[in-house]
């Protein structure tokens, strides 16, 4: 394995993103981040800048007013980069499936890396996303 | 003969000790110190030993952007502007023995000037960017290097108005055959670290990039290696002005008393006792990180003008106290 490569799966920064969600994801995902699960030990940190972070984890399904927000904070985000969808909306778009003002999951909008279901998922649950994102770069 | 031996040997300094090579890995290792420890004091387990290297290789490895509006010859270079001025700042430092690698009478001035370098090329990089997040950032690093810049100087000129001397390492041989003035500098020591805090823009006096509210201030734009370059900057910044406290208030790389034997073996303990003096200035830092939260930006200032400032005062008085009554000479 050669060392970027090694650097990389270390070191996943992480970009928060609410996509239009109802705000059930966004507390587990912080729980997530928080000293209870230390995801510090795996290089994960939480990032405020689009430009710094490798991984951006969105929940919420996205609305049609959010869909030119999302892809454009995506593309702030440099290479190489990856994408979580946190929680049912974020995978199927859940519950709004069909509202007026609905596009629908994170995949309408943004490739997606890694889906983790839940309403909302558990905080281990997330950090196991990660860590089957990770085992997946690995693995290429 | 002799001056390409002594060229050889100013490039070692510069490039392997104590230049570039030693002040990377140990600036990696500081930031591996200080995460460690706050993850400890959280009680929780922390990041592995490697991961400041492997955030470096990664950020290296990742796509470089330049934003469209932003000034790029500016953008691109005031990284490396810093980092070469932190990098020179080190040469001044005495890290083994009580003599630097370089020193004239009124290189603690150049010191401390070259430590104000980073400060502004914070605030270029921020003022450039163009981003609105960024300025915000750049204004109040400058708002703030208002407040801590002044009790910093004057803290750390107390040992040079006690020594008679303005040199690093004409205090530090001053240190040698008294050190019982160092008590008379506590208070010295403890605003310098405050206002080092401050320097360093680590919490509580991170408002100039808080990323919750600001998303991480003059380097919000910043990608790839240049945030790169910038990171390690920030490590080795806090690594020198750590040795710079360990010098003028600790003793630096100095054990009491001296050990008899070979002159190697000396400069080898002092290495070692730098290294430790170093890493119990990081620790308090850490230390500070972990038990406050972050303050506004006005409050910083309330607290370097109406505490730091006026301390540092009452430390000049008693230092020209002692020196007119001739107690410690």
């Amino acid at each position: 394995m050669d060392l970027v490569k090694w650097a990389r799966i270390k070191s996943p920064w992480v970009l928060h993103l609410n996509t239009g969600g109802c705000n059930g994801c966004d507390i587990e995902v912080l729980a997530a981040l928080m000293p209870r699960s230390d995801v510090e030990r795996f290089g994960i940190l939480l990032q405020g800048s689009p430009r710094h972070a490798d991984l951006i984890v969105c929940q919420g399904p996205i609305t049609k007013q959010m869909r030119d927000r999302v892809v454009r904070i995506y593309e702030q985000v440099p290479e190489p980069k990856f994408v979580m969808a946190i929680g049912s909306c974020a995978c199927t778009a859940g519950v709004f499936q069909g509202c007026y003002n609905v596009l629908g999951g994170i995949d309408k909008a943004i490739p997606v890396d890694v889906y983790v279901p839940g309403c909302p998922p558990n905080p281990a649950a997330i950090v196991d996303g990660v860590m089957k994102l990770l085992t997946k770069l690995k693995e290429s | 003969m002799s001056e390409i031996v002594n060229i050889l040997l100013a490039v070692l300094y510069l490039l392997v000790f104590p230049g570039f090579l030693f002040l990377f890995f140990y600036g990696l290792f500081c930031e591996y110190f200080d995460r460690k420890l706050y993850a400890r004091m959280q009680n929780r387990v922390g990041p592995p030993l490697f991961q400041p290297f492997a955030d470096f290789v990664k950020l290296l490895a990742k796509e470089d952007i330049i934003p469209e509006k932003a000034d790029k010859g500016m953008f691109s270079i005031v990284p490396l502007f810093a980092f070469a001025g932190v990098l020179t700042a080190i040469l001044y430092i005495p890290i083994w023995r009580t003599d630097a690698v370089l020193s004239f009478e009124g290189d603690l001035v150049v010191v401390l000037f070259l430590l104000t370098i980073p400060s502004f090329a914070l605030f270029f990089a921020g003022w450039h960017s163009t981003n609105l997040f960024s300025q915000i950032g750049a204004v109040r690093t400058v708002t703030q290097l208002f407040g801590y810049e002044i009790p910093f100087f004057f803290a750390c000129l107390a040992p040079a108005l006690i020594m008679g001397t303005w040199s690093i390492s004409g205090i530090l041989s001053q240190t040698v055959i008294r050190p019982e003035v160092l008590i008379l500098l506590i208070l010295a020591f403890i605003i310098a670290v405050i206002s080092l805090q401050a320097k360093l823009e680590r919490v509580p006096f991170d408002a100039p990039e808080a990323e919750t509210e600001i998303a991480g201030g003059s380097l919000v734009e910043y990608t790839g290696r240049r945030l790169a370059i910038f990171r390690l900057m920030f490590n080795i910044k806090m690594v020198i002005c750590a040795a710079l406290i360990t010098a003028l208030f600790l003793g630096g790389p100095v054990l009491f008393p001296a050990v008899p034997g070979p002159e190697f073996i000396g400069y080898l303990l002092g290495f070692v006792v730098f290294l430790l003096k170093t890493l119990f200035v990081v620790f308090l830092l850490t230390m500070m990180r972990t038990v406050f939260a972050r303050v506004r930006i006005d409050q910083l200032l309330k607290f370097c003008y109406g505490w730091l400032i006026p301390l540092s005062i009452v430390q000049f008085l008693l230092l020209i106290l002692v020196r007119s009554m001739g107690w410690f000479a």
